[in-house]
């Protein structure tokens, strides 16, 4: 092997547009890119001048898959600013629609984007062909999810009902054992993706980075916590920016970020590696049947990580159902602000990693924003990991290689943007 | 709600009504609302479910879906046609790109794929005049709801 180049132009089966671009000249490597070529969102700047109940609203659309994650961090932030403290009972349900949507994302990342890659057929389409039951369960799974955010959250995607001290809407005792029931039931599928996954075999590739994930003393941290690092040390939120350290690449229109290291990621396996021991004791004995004991370097296993998460989200959702049922749930008013001028913080574990929301706020409108969202932060250490994978399979195939990239790009499950669409029809004459 | 055996004839209506002519289908299913239907019969306004529009066909003998679709007529017309009639344009068919794109044409090659679909699929498309960002029907639409439903009343008694 002496020259080669690869120029993947959009990588398929991720959320929006990212290219790989890699250059090898006499066996050397010289170029290894993962470019992102996105048009910038601009949603900070939107939400200047806006009152700050609306700006849950306006950044849940940053994404269609994360937007309980971002309605979530966006109320926690302003809620800092502005002295709310919500209640147990607010906390309860947001955390429910929050495990609604890591349900949704994974379950749609682990059996659409990323099943094809290892049961070696190209997309979900063959796979139905080959495998109807196990697209028929995704699509189960991933109703039952929906279903949960919509009797909590108001819809399936974009919350409607979560706002700033809690809710404006509350489901009914029959909607909640209603779908407790299903959650119950969803147990045996839960059992077929595990054992599914346990028959996967992951590429071997290893590389050490740091993990960063929020932590808290008492459970496996989604929303709120501090920061934390396997490479030691923790901060609290209002300190992220000295974690992120963002800056700008030529190739991406995205930022990329560092800490201890040259690149760090965020995300499932992140989680898993810093949180191990809050795992609920199910996904900790899925995790062991699955072979991930942390700390695991082998990016591919975020996938794996991301079914642990499954697991773990299930049970922790039957038990907030119990403990929401047995409290008898009630109509609370959202708390008030005790301020309407002040600066605050609010970050949360999405799908996808650890998204933080900074807003400074007077007089109830909204004068800075700033969001930092887990792609951004995954996206050097996914070149880092192509840097290092690359060298190490340049006796392969062009096509291998390429396949190999791309699979490890995938398995960041990285979120590049969102968009519209309209049924075409052409008629046969 | 899972347990009961499903009514075998679903009309289920596709599209968002915050968008404009998007939302005909749901319009479609409000007018059926105001008449007396076979016991056998259910009526849904699906939203924008995309992949999981499959769900919607497990057990029925017969669907019919309502929505508003992009055939190069003029604004409120509206064809019947089932799957062998039209190619159903899709924006990634092969769903190897994004998953945000898929619709019905979508759903439909994924439940083709798993032996899924119902017996009977009867599509009625309606031409849009806009899709933009705001709730409503234009008027060649709001036309065309009381004939289509009428079609569809028909198609069903």
């Amino acid at each position: 092997m002496t020259d080669m180049k690869i120029n993947v132009h959009h990588i398929t089966r991720v959320e929006g547009h990212g290219n790989i671009v890699v250059n090898v000249v006499n066996g050397e490597l010289e170029q290894c890119d993962l470019a992102i070529v996105e048009t910038p969102r601009f949603f900070e700047a939107m939400l200047k001048g806006r009152h700050y109940s609306e700006a849950s609203h306006i950044t849940s659309r940053i994404c269609g898959i994360c937007a309980t994650g971002h309605a979530t961090a966006s109320l926690r932030a302003t809620e800092n600013a502005l002295g709310v403290v919500p209640t147990k009972q607010t906390e309860l349900l947001r955390k429910l629609a929050f495990f609604g949507e890591i349900l949704d994302s994974h379950i749609l990342h682990v059996y659409m984007l990323v099943a094809p890659d290892f049961l070696g057929v190209g997309s979900v389409i063959p796979l139905a062909k080959q495998e109807p039951e196990i697209v028929m369960r995704a699509l189960r799974m991933k109703k039952l999810s929906g279903d949960l955010c919509a009797i909590i959250a108001g819809r399936h995607t974009h919350p409607i009902a979560m706002t700033v001290g809690g809710f404006t809407h509350y489901p009914t005792k029959e909607e909640l054992l209603d779908i407790r029931k299903r959650f119950e039931a969803v147990r045996v599928d839960l059992k077929e993706t595990v054992d599914l996954f346990e028959s996967l075999d992951l590429p071997a590739f290893t590389r050490e980075t740091e993990y960063i994930a929020l932590r808290k003393p008492d459970e496996y941290a989604f929303i709120d916590g501090e920061i934390a690092s396997s490479d030691g040390g923790t901060w609290p939120l209002e300190d992220y920016l000295s974690v992120t350290n963002e800056y700008l690449v030529p190739h991406s229109s995205a930022k990329h970020a560092k800490n201890k290291r040259n690149s760090y990621m965020v995300g499932a396996l992140a989680r898993i590696n810093v949180n191990f021991d809050k795992l609920h004791p199910h996904a900790k004995s899925v995790a062991e049947q699955l072979g991930l004991a942390p700390v695991v370097t082998n990016p591919y296993a975020i996938s794996v990580a991301q079914v642990v998460e499954i697991v773990h989200a299930v049970e922790e959702s039957l038990n907030i159902l119990d403990e929401l049922v047995g409290n008898c749930l009630k109509w609370e008013e959202p708390v008030k602000p005790k301020r309407l001028s002040g600066e605050g913080v609010g970050a949360a574990e999405v799908p996808r990693g650890t998204l933080f929301h900074h807003y400074t706020i007077e007089d109830g409108v909204i004068q800075k924003a700033n969001c930092v969202i887990p792609t951004g932060q995954n996206l050097a250490n996914i070149e880092a990991d192509m840097r290092e994978l690359v060298p190490t399979i340049l006796d392969k195939s062009q096509a291998e290689i390429t396949q190999s990239l791309e699979m490890l790009v995938r398995a960041y499950d990285p979120c590049i943007s969102c968009s519209a669409h309209l049924l075409n029809v052409e008629f046969v004459r | 709600m899972d347990d009961q055996t499903p009514a075998t004839t679903l009309i289920l209506a596709l599209g968002n009504p915050l968008r404009a002519d998007d939302g005909v289908g749901a319009a479609v299913i409000e007018a059926l609302r105001d008449h007396r239907l076979p016991p056998d019969v259910e009526l849904l306004d699906g939203g924008t479910p995309g992949l999981e529009t499959v769900l919607y066909f497990e057990g029925r003998s017969r669907v019919i879906v309502v929505d508003a679709a992009d055939m190069g007529l003029e604004p409120g017309e509206w064809r019947r046609f089932t799957l062998g009639d039209a190619t159903l344009k899709s924006n990634d068919m092969g769903l190897r790109g994004t998953l945000h794109y898929a619709g019905l044409a979508e759903a439909i090659a994924l439940a083709d794929a798993m032996g899924a679909l119902p017996p009977e699929l009867i599509i009625f498309g309606i031409q849009p005049e806009s899709i933009g960002w705001e709730p409503g029907l234009s008027e060649p639409l709001c036309a065309a709801v009381d004939i289509v439903a009428g079609k569809v009343l028909a198609e069903i008694s």
